[in-house]
């Protein structure tokens, strides 16, 4: 073991090269070009998170054809389901507009037309796409760093540093070499991404970290029985499909879109994965697509590998070998659902600082947590195009927020709790017998991703999850790495045992459906009792949960038969 | 999760650039200081974004995605 310490000092500290941090740290610098900022990444900034991976697409809104109350009424009754910050969401369209501007300007290339007017699709009545190539992270790197920003990348955070509920730093080591850091700060900001579980290839550097360092520094989390979602993907290559669910058939040949479809929904519900669900219980599988049968299936590919819709040289190649080498293997249309997680449970208030002083969260890690979608899990949250913009919406607030803290004087780092911050981190290291964090892994994945456990939950099977998961954790505290890179695994191995535990417990409380959360034991909604929040907390080493109600009276749109 | 996509590299022809080391966000891929190339160091975790490939301008780096032994875990057992 490497006994080496780096001790740090900064203003603000970034926890996260995705775009979220990014957009944060470079917002920080606009605000303040004074103010030092430090992004600590365990991959690479710039390469890291999911939006140089992702669709290439940000929505977009014609204020000139749209209010943006009417969107946030939309979004209330048919995504959000009541359970959304209406005041959140309303101010996260008003700045739409903006926030594309900002991208801009900060080098990220989107695609115009001829007369110097963004190329926009419109997908449906209210809202619009616009491309946006994939070295979307890598530009805005560039404008951090021109800015000042300082960036240290493949050293992982373990832990945060608080003292009197306020945070002071944090601690993580380098998966080269092991170094141990030690990072002071006045003010620090979360940006490592939702719990995707890493069963699903694009989703898979998603995996918690971020989330359990700040449950166990004390941070109140919101919304966790929304970690649950699923897409459906091809069987063969398991690549992700969008709005295949619109044509759906059975083995007996049988269009069963039309059980769960009455209307043209914005994109996949969970109600489609249930109905598959069913079908295969009920012996009609496997069930297939025709995606020839609809407008919006039968030419997909186009967007992606080809530029006649949107110029994204960068992403182009990207995306044009990943479809060569599935269609190599997709010999049919085969589908099933693949588990995407998309836990995003810290909560944080407007200005995106969670429950402990100071410490902003931001992005895919508070998208839940925020309350700012409602019943939805993290972005897209069935919004296509919402989730880059959702990063830079809370970066940009926390950014300005944090800057203000760089001001004042922060409290003491307590020498003893950096101590036991080590001790615990490098204790994997230490054992010789033990589980691997693969194990692990892979038994926990067998509880959560199965759909009739996270989707379309009855208490029985919960439960039965939680008895199984209670097994998977008594093996976190003898899991054992022989380096840096397996100690990393371990970590993400007990984040997605506390993501899992969070999730069950939660969804058992939520005895409704709600949006995305399906129960087949109380399919209906029930806005008499639960226009709440469930939160979720560490209280002397018990996971505790409490309720919040919904101000569903202050807020404009409101369901009609509540109260 | 599948731990058996392969990775193949021609040495010869990479340039030590590093951008294959930088672009993978799972940390498969070390850097050899000594001699500029990538070491494939962790494939067992390599998830085919495929991202290191498309990277490389010389053309040196082909991920071979293992598509059979990748799962879904779901309770059916061909989805297993």
């Amino acid at each position: 073991m490497n006994n080496k310490q780096q001790v740090l000092s900064t203003d603000v500290l970034v926890i996260g090269g995705g775009i979220a941090g990014l957009a944060a740290a470079v917002t920080i610098k606009e605000t303040d070009s004074n103010t030092d900022v430090l992004i600590v990444e365990k991959q690479t900034t710039g390469y890291s998170g999911k939006a140089n991976r992702g669709g290439g697409v940000l929505q977009y809104f014609d204020f000139n054809r749209v209010d943006p109350m009417e969107f946030v009424g939309y979004h209330a009754n048919a995504v959000g389901c009541f359970l959304g910050d209406q005041e959140q969401m309303l101010r996260y369209v008003k700045m739409n507009n903006q926030m594309i501007d900002k991208l801009i300007e900060w080098g990220v290339k989107v695609p115009f037309n001829e007369d110097g007017t963004l190329k926009i699709i419109p997908t449906g009545p209210m809202t619009g796409m616009i491309g946006v190539d994939l070295d979307i992270t890598l530009q805005v790197r560039r404008t951090a760093e021109k800015k000042g920003v300082k960036i240290i990348d493949k050293v992982t955070v373990s832990d945060l540093l608080t003292n009197n509920n306020e945070i002071v730093g944090a601690t993580g080591y380098s998966l080269l070499d092991g170094t141990f850091y030690v990072i002071k700060a006045k003010s620090v900001i979360l940006a490592t991404g939702s719990q995707n579980y890493r069963v699903i290839n694009m989703w898979s550097n998603g995996r918690g970290d971020g989330i359990a360092a700040a449950y166990r520094a004390g941070v109140e989390m919101r919304n966790a029985e929304f970690g649950n979602f699923a897409q459906l993907f091809k069987v063969k290559s398991h690549h992700e499909l969008v709005f295949n669910e619109n044509v759906l058939y059975n083995a007996w040949d049988e269009n069963i879109t039309k059980n769960f479809r009455w209307f043209i929904e914005a994109d996949i519900n969970s109600t489609a994965i249930a109905e598959w669900y069913n079908q295969m219980a009920a012996g009609r599988g496997p069930i297939y697509m025709r995606p020839e049968e609809s407008p919006m299936t039968q030419d997909d590919e186009i967007l992606f590998t080809t530029d006649a819709i949107w110029s994204r040289p960068y992403g182009l190649k990207l995306w044009k070998t990943i479809y060569e080498k599935c269609h190599s293997v997709d010999t049919d249309n085969e589908v099933a659902p693949g588990f995407l997680g998309e836990q995003s449970p810290v909560k944080v208030n407007h200005d995106m600082e969670t429950t402990v002083g100071k410490l902003f969260a931001i992005g895919d890690v508070s998208y839940g947590g925020s309350t700012v979608a409602g019943a939805v899990p993290a972005p897209p949250g069935r919004n296509r195009g919402s989730g880059i913009l959702n990063a830079v919406f809370a970066g940009m607030i926390a950014g300005e927020k944090s800057a203000n803290y760089a001001k004042t004087e922060g409290s003491a780092v307590l020498e003893e709790q950096v101590k036991a911050c080590q001790e615990r981190a490098f204790a994997p290291l230490n054992r010789k017998a033990g589980f691997t964090a693969k194990e692990v892994i892979q038994e926990l994945q067998a509880i959560i991703a199965p759909v009739e456990n996270s989707i379309y939950m009855t208490e029985q099977r919960l439960k039965i999850a939680l008895r199984k998961l209670d097994k998977v954790k008594a093996k976190v505290s003898e899991l054992k790495a022989e380096d840096y890179h397996y100690l990393l695994s371990c970590h993400e191995a007990e984040a997605m045992v506390l993501s899992a535990e969070m999730f069950f417990k939660a969804a058992l409380l939520r005895k409704e459906s709600r949006g995305w959360f399906l129960r087949e034991d109380y399919p209906a909604t029930d806005n008499e009792n639960w226009l709440k929040w469930i939160t979720v907390k560490d209280v002397n080493g018990e996971m505790t949960f409490g309720t919040e109600n919904v101000p569903i009276e202050k807020y404009p749109i409101k369901p009609r038969r509540a109260k | 999760m599948n731990m058996n996509n392969v990775i193949e590299f021609d040495k010869d022809k990479c340039v030590g650039c590093k951008l294959c080391y930088k672009s993978c966000f799972v940390d498969v891929i070390r850097w050899d200081e000594e001699t500029k190339k990538p070491v494939f160091k962790y494939v067992e975790d390599c998830v085919h974004c495929n991202y290191c490939e498309v990277v490389c301008a010389k053309g040196c780096i082909k991920v071979v995605p293992d598509f059979k032994g990748e799962r879904l875990h779901q309770t059916f057992d061909k989805y297993k």
